[in-house]
């Protein structure tokens, strides 16, 4: 059994990705088996999913503690202890990055495993299919290839899931280009066979009752959501070209986190920490003074103060 | 006409925020939007009870983004929750616990699901018994918060997770539920719809709600670029594109007369559909001209029967 941990941002993709994966493994003939982490998760927020797929039925089920390759859509994310991209990774882990940085220069901040391959999917998804789309084919086809599944059933993979999406049949070209380059662009791995995983028994708790006085959940503190900076959720970052302004403050006014503050030229002054990048901003000002500059990576997706 | 007297002109939306960043709330979230404008008139010394929904995560331990209070309470009762937030804020006051001239509002927070769905006889009985409180529903027009689920507010064809698109499904298959007439069968002093992209139409409503005793109610257009699949930086034009289609009326009722606070000039509504993804089957691969015209002759019913009623 081959087990896959993905782990992304929401909305990039990695739900979908590992998706593609099992679909693609199970038209390759294999038994496959693939789920998110559903909870609340929102746009720009972590995410993981998991597809395991083998030879013989698979019994176990859920979360992948120990993943035979990890696939990650974004290398922010690294940075993000609240992530817990690199729990359970073994030196034998084969580990996919997301980045347009080499292993090497991640590895000058962090501990990885020896198998490391980072390309810049990112770069391909703006190059052929527009701004901002979700890299889901693209890392479909990347932990395919890693895995050594052959191109035709991750094509068919793709078109299936995509079309399933609702995607329109250019958007779906698109992405099956995309999702090809981004395929050939990797080495399959030699993975370790057959190895099986220990599956803990497992123990039932009994929740003791507490009154709700205790049990709970209180915030005593005001207003400290600042504390969470969600500044590394973006991929772009809007730029002031302070000339073309005019100080109509209608950024200010459309800004949905408030991060936007008006100086005493009437001037916008943007909070990095937690701008978002939904670039609304850049969308809605009316002399094009607010631009999308692409953010050069390392930042933290979700840091807490 | 109508007419704005407090919010004339852009520069005068207050500078203080009261919805501080640092939320999980997706980026671009046009429901976030219209609370952060609605908040500006709010201000601080308030109460939000809260309806299970995208929005519980404004205040989810251990990080809240309010300087005043929030109640979280299940779909069904937030109306209810803050009937006892009122009562309780009464006899405080009346011990002189609570100084008067704080002037302490309770507000729910509910999505459409909840508003007019689950929570929709807790509602009906806060304003029959004519709770002095602020009702604002986030509309999204889905269960947003556990993966877009077709709700009531859901409008007529639109993919939703469960109410998937091929030839057999065309999207939604009802038509949303009128939830403003249905509050204004209540006869509450004071209802308004509001959209994100309208900021001072917004606000003005807000400040005039605030001259009222009893249910001021509010529903506002969510515009939500995970649900509806759109880029988020085109929140506001797809709440714009709302207004102008026609499709999202801008009004008031107070003590149940209706007023439209905006005539929109009525754009085709495939300029709004065509934005969003939960509706490209109605354009792709072939062109559902059927559903298309349904769509614009409910608008124009709507819109033949205001402007005949103002008139
Ligand atoms: C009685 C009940 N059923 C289901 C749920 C699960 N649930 C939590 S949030 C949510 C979606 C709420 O939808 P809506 O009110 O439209 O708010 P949104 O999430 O769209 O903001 C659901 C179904 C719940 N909390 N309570
Ligand atoms: S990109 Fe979005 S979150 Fe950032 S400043 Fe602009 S409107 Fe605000
Ligand atoms: S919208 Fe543009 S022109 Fe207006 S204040 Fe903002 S940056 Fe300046
Ligand atoms: S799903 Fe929609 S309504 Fe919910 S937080 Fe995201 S954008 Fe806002
Ligand atoms: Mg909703």
């Amino acid at each position: 059994m081959v087990a896959v941990r993905f782990h992304g941002r929401g909305g990039q993709g990695a739900k979908t990705a590992s998706r593609i994966l099992g679909t693609a493994a199970f038209v390759s003939g294999y038994v496959a088996q693939d789920s998110p982490i559903y909870g609340a998760e929102r746009r720009g927020a972590p995410v993981a999913a998991f597809t395991r797929f083998g030879r013989d039925p698979i019994r176990e089920r859920g979360a992948i503690a120990h993943p035979d390759v990890l696939v990650v859509a974004d290398a922010s994310l690294l940075d993000d202890a609240a992530a817990h991209v690199l729990d359970g990774v073994t030196g034998q882990t084969v580990l996919f990055v997301n980045s347009s940085l080499s292993a090497d220069r991640l590895r000058t901040h962090l501990t990885l495993p020896e198998h490391v391959t980072t390309r810049d999917v990112t770069g391909v998804a703006l190059q052929q299919l527009g701004a901002r789309e979700a890299i889901s084919a693209l890392l479909g086809a990347v932990a395919a290839r890693v895995v050594g599944l052959e191109w035709e059933p991750v094509r068919s993979a793709i078109d299936r899931e995509l079309r399933d999406l609702g995607l329109a049949e250019p958007v779906l070209e698109r992405n099956l280009t995309a999702a090809r380059l981004c395929y050939d662009s990797v080495e399959p791995a030699r993975l370790p066979q057959g190895a099986v995983q220990a599956v803990g028994a497992a123990s039932l708790h009994h929740p003791a009752y507490e009154p709700p006085t205790k049990g709970t959940a209180r915030i005593a503190a005001a207003g400290n959501s600042v504390l969470r900076e969600t500044g590394g959720w973006r991929t772009f970052r809007p730029v002031l070209v302070a000339d073309r302004c005019n100080g109509c403050w209608l950024c200010f006014a459309y800004c949905p986190d408030g991060v936007i503050s008006m100086n005493r030229e009437d001037r916008p002054v943007v909070d990095y920490a937690h701008c978002k990048g939904c670039q609304i901003c850049v969308h809605e000002c009316p002399t094009h003074a607010l631009i999308a500059e692409r953010e050069q990576e390392g930042g933290v997706a979700w840091t807490a103060k | 006409m109508w007419q704005r007297e407090t919010f004339k002109k852009i520069k005068q939306i207050p500078r203080e925020e009261h919805v501080l960043p640092g939320t999980a709330l997706c980026a671009g979230c046009g429901g976030l939007e219209a609370l952060r404008l609605a908040a500006k008139v709010l201000g601080d010394h308030v109460v939000y009870v809260n309806a299970a929904g995208c929005f519980t995560m404004l205040a989810a331990y251990p990080y809240s983004s309010f300087k005043g209070s929030w109640l979280y309470t299940t779909m069904g009762s937030a109306p209810a929750g803050a009937q006892g937030i009122r009562d309780a804020l009464d006899v405080l006051i009346a011990k002189g616990r609570v100084p008067k001239d704080e002037d302490v509002k309770v507000i729910v927070l509910g999505g459409d699901g909840s508003t007019y769905d689950m929570a929709l006889s807790s509602t009906s009985g806060a304003m029959n018994r004519k709770l002095d409180f602020y009702y604002i529903c986030y509309d999204n027009e889905a269960y947003g918060n556990t993966g877009m689920q077709l709700s009531p507010a859901t409008p007529f064809a639109a993919r939703t997770a469960t109410s998937p698109c091929s030839l057999q499904h065309p999207g939604a298959t009802q038509e949303k539920k009128d939830i403003f007439e249905i509050w204004r069968a209540h006869r509450p002093p004071y209802i308004a719809t509001v959209a994100p992209r309208y900021p001072l139409d917004l606000a003005e409503k807000f400040a005039r709600a605030a001259a009222y005793t009893g249910p001021k109610m509010f529903l506002a257009l969510s515009a939500c670029p995970t649900g509806w699949g759109y880029d988020p930086g085109a929140t506001p034009e797809v709440a714009k594109l709302a207004v102008e289609t026609g499709l999202w009326p801008l009004k008031e009722a107070v003590n149940g007369v209706v007023t439209h606070t905006y005539i929109p000039k009525r754009k085709p509504v495939e300029a709004y559909l065509q934005l969003q993804g939960r509706f490209r089957h109605l354009f792709e691969p072939t062109v559902h001209t059927e559903a298309i015209r349904h769509i614009q002759g409910q608008v124009d019913a709507y819109w033949r029967q205001a402007i005949q009623e103002q008139a």
